[in-house]
């Protein structure tokens, strides 16, 4: 095949540079600009409009901010308890919901998945009303006797933490099993077949092929999971208002604070999403490496 | 990371959308003499300022008000973003501004609001009001509803536990507590209802002892403070008190009063609406001067929320903007009198209070005249600066309050809080 030479023909680099101008001329104005100038703000602080270049001085303020180590360790507690969580019962629901002995399951399907297409706000604001501690949950679980005092659900730092991660997966778990379920169906049957026939029960079926069959997905989906988590706004700001005393402040929320709540310092604020950029940008790196070692 | 993109996508449209519709209001706006308003609460607010506009409007056809109603956040969250971007076009000519962010925004965006020293006489209007609006010397803005605080108390079940009215008069939060913890023992009925996260009681007890989170300099003012320390612990005892009803947020804290749950609601006078809004309690509440501290300087009159009109400096129609506060606002002595009555409001206007809808008696209320009764203690409130981090300093105060419930020492709670405060306000 002959190589092209660009160089001596300008026309076709012309009309190749209006083909793409369009778009690149969008992506610099509303994604590289921003991301240009939050940066340089992150170098910056002050009240409102009154802001001068600050240099490493955010970056320090960071480590002594005893309200952002909160909402750090927060958003910490959050992945590291509720992305197992989801994770797990979304392959269960995914491989029982995958058996063809089960009959609606395209029912229980659209069931599950229907907390993801929910409105944030609508079913945050719902949830505080369950919760609330003359609620919906507190009276069912009194009238069960499944406990003797009602739960503080929105007023315990605990509880309010449990709370969130409650909500965290009811919403998101028929989300990933969508993945678990379109993966489950690419696995071929016949190796489950094979393992039948070689005396493998349901358990160890789902053990050693499915599981393994579904490392790349679990993987993503985990990553996927937990960036999620690192942005958390809605629940936090909604269902609990971030408290009680921060205790389920996310990062997010806090950025929420600094820029609307407290006396707007744009400059923090941008540091701080820088946070959560680092964080996003190390879990990133993790997947393509684990991911790009399957594929080799 | 498909959310991010799809939030990244409707905000880029929003943007767009933005963008035209600044256009429109622009090219509108030129040589006309157009107002446009933005503030919250369409029962209160918004209702206020419409009736402001027809009363404006009869006397000057020429000008047309646009009163927009938005959720309280919006309004500050557009007029911020607006501030700080550095653009006018989108930004309205008066805004209504809470009492406790009047400082933030007159330090965080100077030049932006209008001088109103001379243009508004300011004498007019309660002292405490004007100095938040005032800012090295200068007076910004129009002084609007006072936030002044009182016990709104159910009568029936106060009698019934042995309780008259004078037992409520002039009493500390200790007196209080324990006349709440004998009419739950009576009655059932729980005293007062609060969340227990919520700091707002915190900010009343300070200000009754004419102190506050931040000293004269703007310094915090949290450890070591011993109207603070009594505050707090106050407030940790009502909590911890058996007649105490713990709620979470707004709905159910109303909640608990409208359903014959607690038997007190001690906060500002704007919650009158919400008191009346059951009507099958009619004649059975009255209401009592506020608890004070048990401190030296301590008075049994406070101030909670209260929110004020501020004009854009930028604004093309600025001067229509000053005129129709001056007009409505600090002249129309009549206009007070409704909008006490339709929407129990109470202005700052200090002529307003000898009118003749202050001295009405209120059949809810078993026919005590109760704004006679608030505009008494509005003058009463003692006046201070809030400074410019009222929320920095109640989200210290939020912070520390479980480990006070859990019996940890006050002093030392408060120090922590000083710190996270000192760390918060850094710029």
């Amino acid at each position: 095949m002959k190589s092209i030479r660009y160089r001596g023909e300008p026309s076709t680099n012309l009309t190749g540079w209006l083909f793409v101008g369009a778009a690149v001329l969008l992506c610099a104005t509303f994604c590289l600009y921003p991301i240009i100038s939050s940066f340089l703000l992150s170098f910056q602080t002050g009240r409102g409009n009154q802001i001068r270049f600050n240099g490493l001085g955010n970056i320090r303020r960071l480590f002594q901010d005893a309200v952002f180590h909160q909402a750090l360790k927060n958003t910490f507690v959050y992945f590291i308890f509720q992305v197992p969580v989801m994770i797990v019962l979304a392959l269960s629901i995914a491989s029982v919901l995958n058996s063809p002995k089960l009959r609606f399951n395209g029912l229980f399907r659209t069931a599950i998945f229907l907390p993801c297409v929910t409105s944030l706000v609508a079913y945050s604001v719902l949830f505080r009303s369950m919760f609330s501690l003359e609620g919906l949950v507190n009276h069912t679980l009194l009238r069960l006797q499944f406990i003797s005092a009602p739960i503080p659900w929105l007023l315990d730092p605990f509880w309010a933490k449990v709370l969130i991660i409650i909500a965290l997966t009811w919403r998101w778990t028929g989300y990933n099993m969508m993945f678990y379920l379109s993966a489950l169906q690419n696995i071929e049957p016949s190796i489950y077949e094979a393992a039948r026939i070689d005396g493998a029960g349901p358990l160890s079926q789902f053990r050693l092929i499915t599981i393994p069959m579904l490392k790349p997905i679990i993987l993503f989906t985990s990553v996927m999971s937990t960036i999620g988590t690192l942005q958390l706004f809605d629940e936090s700001m909604n269902i609990t208002l971030g408290g009680p005393s921060n205790a389920t402040l996310s990062i997010s929320h806090y950025i929420y604070n600094v820029l609307f709540l407290f006396t707007p310092n744009f400059g923090y604020a941008a540091t701080i999403s820088y946070v959560i950029v680092f964080f996003v940008a190390i879990l990133a790196l993790i997947q393509f490496k684990i991911s790009g070692e399957d594929n080799a | 990371m498909k959310r991010t993109r799809i939030a990244a996508i409707a905000m880029a449209a929003a943007c767009l959308a933005g963008a035209f519709a600044g256009g429109g209001t622009e090219s509108q706006g030129s040589g006309s003499k157009k107002l446009t308003i933005w503030a919250w609460d369409p029962n209160f607010n918004i209702a206020i300022m419409n009736e402001a506009k027809a009363r404006y409007a009869a006397a000057n056809p020429g000008v047309e008000i646009e009163v927009v109603d938005m959720a309280k956040a919006d309004v500050e969250q557009k007029l911020l973003i607006n501030l700080s971007s550095g653009v006018s076009d989108g930004l309205p000519d008066i805004v209504l501004i809470e009492d406790y962010n009047a400082q933030k925004y007159l330090s965080s965006f100077p030049g932006s609001f209008a001088d109103l020293t001379g243009k508004i006489d300011h004498s007019k209007f309660a002292p405490y009001k004007v100095r938040l609006m005032t800012m090295g010397g200068k007076t910004y803005g129009v002084p609007f509803d006072s936030g002044v605080a009182g016990t709104f108390y159910r009568k029936d079940v106060l009698e019934a536990a042995g309780f008259k009215a004078k037992d409520l008069e002039n009493i500390t939060w200790d007196r209080f507590i324990e006349i709440g913890e004998v009419v739950f023992k009576k009655t059932g009925v729980s005293m007062c209802a609060f969340d227990p996260t919520d700091g707002g009681l915190v900010r009343i007890m300070l200000q009754s002892a004419g102190s506050w989170y931040f000293d004269k300099a703007g310094k915090p003012n949290l450890a070591g403070n011993a109207v603070m320390e009594a505050a707090v612990s106050t407030y940790a005892k009502l909590i911890a008190s058996p007649a105490t009803m713990k709620t979470s947020g707004w709905s159910e804290w109303v909640g608990a009063i409208n359903s014959g749950k607690a038997a007190t609601i001690s906060t500002g006078v704007w919650i009158v609406g919400s008191v009346k809004a059951e009507a099958s309690q009619s004649g059975k509440w009255a209401v009592a001067p506020i608890p004070r501290l048990n401190v030296a300087n301590s008075v049994n009159a406070s101030n909670l929320g209260g929110s004020s009109w501020y004009v854009l400096n930028q604004s093309k129609a600025k001067d229509t903007a000053i005129d129709f506060l001056n007009a409505i606002y600090a002249k129309d002595n009549d206009f007070y009198q409704k909008i006490l009555v339709e929407r129990g409001a109470v202005g700052t206007f200090s002529p307003s209070q000898s009118g003749t809808a202050y001295m009405n008696a209120d059949a809810f209320f078993g026919g005590q005249k109760v704004f006679s009764d608030f505009s008494a203690w509005m003058n009463k409130i003692p006046s201070i600066e809030y400074g410019s981090y009222t929320y920095e300093a109640d989200a210290a105060i939020a912070a520390i309050l479980p480990e006070v419930y859990k019996g940890s020492s006050v002093a030392a709670a408060l120090k922590n809080a000083q710190t996270q405060l000192v760390s918060q306000i850094q710029e």
